[in-house]
This record gives structure tokens, sequence and C-alpha cells, in this order.
């Protein structure tokens, strides 16, 4: 029997797993959802989703056929809706690399557990991020306009500009992300692979599992392989909504023009994306009786995690407002007064509401594990975040250096019906997901179940060592 | 038929530390080639197995090295070499705009070098031929059984009762022995069948990328704006209550640069107006060309009168090469021209005052080319300028 590692106490964590677990148990669990029908209730839902991404598809439809004056943006404005929402759900997709990759970098096992559906959230939260661009560029059909490729006009790209450098953040972080995922797949498609009766599937899943057979030559290409992906999408998460902020940060608009924007959009991601997880969570662990492996240990790190972003939040907006006062220009000082004070007050303020003191409720730990109080601390978050990113890009474009184009900016049905098709889009993608791929990571939670099996034995059969165990003195 | 030869011998333990107490026992037992299957990556199998390190990193680096320098490299190479673009007076070579897609570019080829070549080159994958995918055991393997294979060796004999037997000793259940994978060399319709299935591949994305790039973007509603709902000259509109798409002027309305004709009749016109050009080789050959253009069709080339629209047409124009006509002064053609007489309409919208003076010196060289005097053609046959 292999010694565990013993941590003085104030360092010791709950357990990972809790309840009635083994590892053929996981798979049985884990696997047989996709075996078997869903519940009715998961066909409502996924009925009134793709209700939703109709009507965002028909919008769309309806702008392209008729023209962007059925949208709210002009000039000033002329970034609207479309780039706001393109943002909001790139910031939604980083939580899934943070939470696989760079929590694995740093060894935190309640990882594993959450890593898949995390995953996930971001591969979806990019298809909707990446339709925005698409559609903004005014002619959906020529995307490939956007790659360098030698074409009959001879012309490239200008790569000094900040949106090439989008094109390619976002392309590779969308294909990089869908690798990762599927890697993290292999092995659970093999194990699927002995599970399914119907031939066609069993044959699908073979060709999706490459003919894995867990040959500890391969695991220990594959781990490194792991780790090496990890340490790469680290920069790349890290790089890229940096990239995204350089969008504004390199223009000359004022609010936009601050040194500041790449950490500041980092951290933004962040803590949307993390906000977006706990309110997939709250709702998946209960529903998909997932609350063995997904515990409220779990949830009490997410909310953790969300707290502690919302203070870095809080300092980033203290430190936006002292570049606009510090810049010594009466534009700069006036957009960030009118962010809060101006014709749209309600978005700034709602923005500090939101991101910066209603996460304060997380202080007290029993409400870090009180499902009704994260799902409301994380909707007024995502709220908050889609509203910051409301703030930057219309307020600020509303009131640049020449007064005598200020404008004001109005959404129209339009716009609320493509944002309104992008979630239902995401939970569309979301509720297929969980109902055919397997949604925790089999291969990475049974060593963790192992090791609980093993203390709990221990425990059992030897009550002084284990209380010595808990004091750390072994 | 023979026995199908001995691949290896293969046993199920309930637990990972099973599996690492077997392994030394296998090994005394002179078992040199062992291989582990498992559910999840077992750590310590790598030393128990003596198993080399990875060197998958090495070539991560190397791919993303080369991701980066080709990523800078295009950049450089559209933008400075290519097709040099000036940027708000940055250089050509503007090499720190150019850092976010070489980081991109390093990333992207690090990633997928470091997934595809953990399966391809170093696990061998995908083979759906390995004996172990196709054991009893498979299943079990993948959600919670731990496997060891003793192989056999190429160059010893191999007893696999004696295999078993062993396993059986150091703690593993459900032995199996499984079969060599059977190796066919492939034949003349397999490669006909691999190069029908890469060349139809290629034909299909082929076909796609043409498709996806010239054809479909071409398809309604998707035009490129060759297609916009505009009026071109001359098309009818029913918003006006003409029907005209195009707008006339007011009544009145001078031109800039124009002067109106004050006159009321061409012998008024032809007393107050004079012709202010030069009688030049320019003004003739413009004359001439707005002649051409703007009268000939109705009094001929030459100004006989004759239209070339033939008896069809029912008006009678004017002869210019008349004896009337050669008597008026130019102010009078040049008032016909600008407000027409008789059936003749007005021209002063078409032909600007100076193409209508033009026009009239013109008039003035074809009545003298016609019925000329004796001494104008000595002149012409002398290449005399005597003017």
């Amino acid at each position: 029997m292999s010694e565990a590692i013993v941590l003085p106490p104030e360092l010791r964590l709950d357990p990972i797993v809790e309840g009635d677990v083994s590892i053929a148990g996981l798979d049985q669990h884990v696997l047989e959802l996709i075996e078997t029908k869903p519940p009715r209730s998961w066909y409502i839902a996924i009925a009134i989703t793709s209700l939703m991404a109709l009507l965002g598809f028909s919008a769309v439809g309806y702008m392209i056929s008729t023209g962007i004056g059925t949208m709210g943006n002009n000039v000033p404005v002329v970034w609207g809706f479309l780039i706001v929402n393109f943002v909001f759900w790139v910031g939604i997709g980083h939580a899934g690399t943070l939470i696989s990759v760079i929590l694995l970098l740093f060894r935190q096992r309640w990882r594993n557990a959450i890593c898949r559906i995390a995953e996930a959230v971001t591969v979806f939260a990019f298809i909707c991020a990446m339709m925005f661009p698409a559609i903004h560029i005014g002619r959906p059909w020529l995307p490939h306009w956007l790659l360098p490729y030698p074409n009959e006009r001879d012309l490239w790209p200008d790569f000094r500009s900040p949106l090439i450098w989008d094109v390619f953040a976002v392309f590779t972080y969308f294909s990089v992300s869908v690798f990762f995922w599927y890697l993290g797949l292999i092995p659970d498609f093999a194990s699927l692979r002995g599970r399914v009766k119907s031939k066609i599937k069993r044959a699908i899943f073979s060709v999706l599992s490459w003919g894995w057979v867990g040959d500890a030559r391969h695991w220990l290409q594959y781990e490194q392989a792991y780790l090496l992906l990890a340490g790469l999408t680290t920069t790349l998460a890290l790089s890229v909504h940096s990239i995204v902020s350089m969008d504004f940060a390199a223009s000359v608009v004022p609010g936009w023009h601050m040194t500041i924007f790449p950490p500041y959009f980092v951290v933004g991601a962040a803590f949307s994306g993390f906000a977006g997880v706990v309110l997939v969570f709250a709702f998946v662990r209960t529903t998909m009786k997932l609350e063995n492996y997904i515990t409220m240990r779990h949830m009490d790190l997410l909310n953790k995690m969300v707290l502690f972003l919302s203070c870095v939040m809080a300092y980033a907006y203290l430190m936006e407002g002292f570049t606009a006062w510090y810049s010594s220009n009466d534009f700069v000082r006036y957009i960030f007064v009118n962010y809060v004070f101006g014709d749209q007050w309600w978005a700034g303020c709602l923005t500090i509401f939101c991101n910066c003191l209603l996460p304060q409720l997380l202080w007290v730990p029993k409400f870090r594990r009180s499902v009704p109080i994260m799902v409301l601390v994380s909707s007024g978050v995502t709220l908050g975040m889609w509203m910051e990113r409301y703030t930057i890009i219309i307020l600020s474009l509303h009131r640049d250096y020449l007064p005598a184009t200020w404008g004001i900016y109005k959404p129209t049905p339009v716009d609320w019906g493509i944002l309104l098709g992008s979630i239902g889009i995401f939970l569309t993608l979301l509720l297929l997901f969980l109902k055919n791929i397997p949604l925790i990571a089999a291969w990475e939670v049974k060593p963790d179940i192992v090791q609980e099996l093993a203390r709990r034995r221990t425990s059992a059969r030897d009550p002084e060592r284990a209380r010595l165990m808990e004091t750390g003195h072994v | 038929m023979s026995e199908p030869a001995v691949y290896g011998v293969l046993a199920l333990f309930p637990s990972a530390e099973n599996l690492l107490t077997a392994i030394p026992k296998l090994k005394a037992g002179g078992y040199s080639e062992i291989d582990a299957y498992t559910p999840y990556p077992v750590h310590g199998l790598d030393e128990a197995l003596d198993l080399p390190k990875s060197k998958l990193g090495i070539l991560v680096f190397l791919m993303g090295a080369f991701g980066a320098l080709g990523a800078f490299g295009l950049a450089w190479w559209t933008n400075a070499i290519n097709y040099p673009l000036l940027m708000g007076g940055k250089p050509y070579n503007s090499w720190p705009a150019w850092i976010p897609v070489t980081l991109e570019g390093a990333i992207f080829f690090g990633t997928f070098t470091a997934g595809l070549g953990m399966l391809i080159l170093f696990n061998k994958l995908p083979y759906f031929g390995h004996p172990v995918l196709g054991s009893e055991a498979m299943p079990d393997i993948m959600r919670d059984k731990f496997a060891l294979l003793l192989k056999k060796p190429t160059d010893s004999p191999f007893d696999p009762d004696a295999a078993a037997k062993a396993l059986r000793a150091a703690g593993g259940d459900a032995v199996e022995v499984l079969p060599e994978p059977i190796h066919e060399k492939p034949g003349a319709a397999w490669w006909a069948r691999t190069i029908a299935a890469i060349a139809a591949a290629c034909l299909v994305a082929a076909a796609g990328t043409v498709g996806a790039i010239k054809i479909f973007p071409t398809i309604p509603p998707m035009v490129n704006m060759e297609n916009q709902p505009r009026l071109d000259p001359e098309m009818p509109d029913s918003f006006f209550a003409d029907d005209r798409g195009m707008r006339m002027p007011p009544d009145g309305t001078v031109p800039r640069g124009d002067m109106p004709i004050l006159s009321d009749s061409p012998q008024s016109g032809g007393r107050s107006l004079i012709n202010p050009l030069p009688i030049s080789a320019r003004v003739l050959e413009r004359g001439r060309h707005m002649f051409d253009l703007h009268c000939a069709v109705c009094h001929d080339r030459l100004g006989t009168g004759k239209p070339w629209l033939g008896s069809g047409y029912q008006a009678q124009p004017a002869d210019l090469q008349s004896s009337t006509l050669r008597s008026v002064p130019d102010g009078y053609i040049y008032w016909v021209i600008s407000q027409g007489y008789g059936p003749m309409p007005a021209h002063a919208a078409d032909i600007s005052p100076d193409d209508r003076w033009a026009i009239v010196r013109y008039i003035r060289a074809l009545q003298r080319s016609q019925d000329a005097p004796e001494q104008d053609v000595r002149w012409h046959a002398i290449g005399g300028r005597k003017e």
C-alpha cells in the first residue's frame, strides 16, 4: 500500500469525491447517460433553446437580407451589440482553459471532475463568439477573406492590424480548445467502445478512440502530451483576450486607449468564465446526479475564485479611473464620469454593482455552499460582465473626441434577437453535449476515487493512524 | 489449419498496487517483455517497466519554433516583400507588430504536434488490429481492471501455459492467450482502393474549396454589390409623375459658364452674336467631331440636308449648302443650333456654347469645301497656307 502524502491540517482539504463511489460505478453512472433515453425535461429544454437559436438565425437572416439599418449601430457607435456579444462570449470561453489547464499545472486535483464540462463551455462559447465577427464583417459568406491565402486580387491581410491578430488568436484558441477537449475524450471513447450495444455506435467510438488500449507506454506519452498542451494553452489563454483587448487599446478612442486593457480583459474573461461555469454546474450537478463527483467543495472553491477575481476587477476599475484622471485629458476623464453619470448611467452602475459589490456576499462560507446564492451571484456577474462590455464599447464610442459627432445608441429588436439566439445556440449545444459525450473525464477522476477509498480503508482499519494523519503527525 | 501463432498471455489484476507488486515477480521469473494496460495512467509503472522518458517535448519545441518562424515569415514576406504595405508611416518590416501572430503560430504548431505526434508518431495509433483490442478483457481494462501481458519474445522459446501459471502466481486471473495479429501484405487491389480514395478525397476537397470560395458567394441573395437598387441613366421610374428616372432641370436653368441667348429670332441673333473662336485646326477638328455626333444624322456629313434615316424620316432638314445659309451670319446658325427651328430641336442643353461655335466654324468650312473656287483648289494643290 502506497503512503499518502500527509499535509499539515491547515492545508489539508476535504475529499474531492463523496458518498458511495467506485471506479466501476463512475463508468456506470457517467457512461450510462449516453446509452439511455433522456428524461422528458431534456426534450422540453432543448425545444426551448432550439427555438431561441432559431429566433437568432431569423434575426440574422432578416438583418442580412434587409440591411444593417435594422441594427442599432450607426455613426459614431459603429461597434454595437455584435462586438459586445463577441467579447462577452470570448470571455465566457476562458473558464474552460483556466480550469482544465492552469489548475492542472498547479496540480489542483479538484479540477479533474469539472474540467470536461468546463472545456465544453469553452468550445460552445467560442462557437457563439466566432459567429459575431462573421456577421459583423458584413458579408458572412466571405469569411476566408480574413485569412492570408494566395488570391486573384494579389492582396494579403495587414499584419500590423490588431484585427488580424484577433483572427489568428481566436482561430488558434478555438482549434486548440477543440483539440484539447477531444484528446481528453479519447480514453473515455475507448470505454464507451466496449459498452455500447449498437454496432454502428461501436464503430464510431472505435474510430474516435483511435484504437486506444490503455498501454502503459501510451499513457506515458499521453500524459506528457497533456502536460505540454497545458503549458502551451496557458500562454494561449492569457494571450487571446489580451489580443482582443488590443482591438480597442490600439485605437485612439477615449476610454479605449489604455495600457491596462490586456490584463484587465484577461481578468474579466476569467471572472465571467468562472461565473458561467458555476451557473452551469449549479444546474448540472443535481439534474444529472453528479453530487458525489462535483461536490459542494468544488462549488466552494469555484466561488472563492469568483470572489477573488471580483476583487481584482474592482481594482482594475479603480485603476481605469486613475488612468483617466492621470491622463489630464478632458475627454478621457469625461468618458469615465459618463460611464456612471451619463445618459446611459445604468450600464456603468450595473457593471460596478454586479461585478464588484454583489460577489462580496461570497465572503460568507455558508453562502459559498448555498445553491440559490451562488446562482444569484453568478447570474449577476454574467449580466454585469455583459454590461461591462456594453459600457466599454458603446459608451466610449458615443462620446469621442469630436463633440459634433456625439450620438446615442439604441438597440433594436434585431439586436436583442441575435443576442438571445446566441444564448440559445450555446444552451442547445450544451444540452446535446450532456446527452452524447461523457461529461466527466473518467480516466482523470478514477485515481481520485482510488485514493479516497484507500483513505477510508486506512481510517477504518487503523483509527489511531488516521487520527495522527488528521493532525499531521505521520 | 494450424493453431494461430501466440502473441502473448494476458491476465487481469484488481488494482494498480497488485500490478506494481506483480511486475518484479514476473521479471524475476525471466519474463522480460511485459506490457501493462490500465484504465488510467498509473504512476510508477514507467519505472517498474523501465520505460524510457518521453521525447515528445523536443519534437514540440522544434515544431513550435517552426510555427513561430513560419508565422513571422508569413507576415514579413506578405507585408514587406510580396506586397509592401505602407500603413501609418510604419516601416515595411514592422516586426514588433508581428509578435502576436508569431506567438499564435508557435502555439498552434506546438499543440497539434503534441497531440498528433503523441498519437501517431509515438503511440503508433490508430491501430485497430492490436491483439489486446480484440481480447475479452478489453472492456474491463477500460473500466476498472489492470492487465499485464507477457509478450512472446522473438528470439527465445515461449510456453503460454507456463506464462499463464506465472501470471496466476503473481495474483492475476482471467488469463487469456492472445493470438498474433494477422499481417497481410497489401495487394494491388488495396493499393488501387487507397489511391482511388485519396484521389476522391482530393477531388472533394478541391471542389469544396472552389464551391466555397468561387460559387457559393455568388448565389443570391449573397451578391457582391453587382446588384444594386439604383436608377441607371434613362431608366424609367414610376416615382415621378412623368415616369422618368432622370430629372429635367427646371425651366430657365442656365449652366455654369453659359450665357443665356437674349435675342428672340435667328435674324436678331445673327446681328448680335459674334463667333468668339478663332479659325484654327483645333477648333475645326472639334467642330467636325461635334457636327458628326449631333448634326450629321439629319443634315448629312456634308450638310446636304439628306437624312441618313432615308425616306422614313418625314421632316425635311435644312440644306446647309444652300445659298441662303451660305449668306446668313454666323450668329444666325448659332441661334438655330441653340434654340431650334421648325422641327429641329434646341441643342443648348446637349452642346456647350464653345462647341456650338466650333460647329458653326466647321459648317463654314463644309460650305467652302463644296463648290470650291479654282483658287482654293490651287492653294490646296501647292500645299499653300496663304492665310
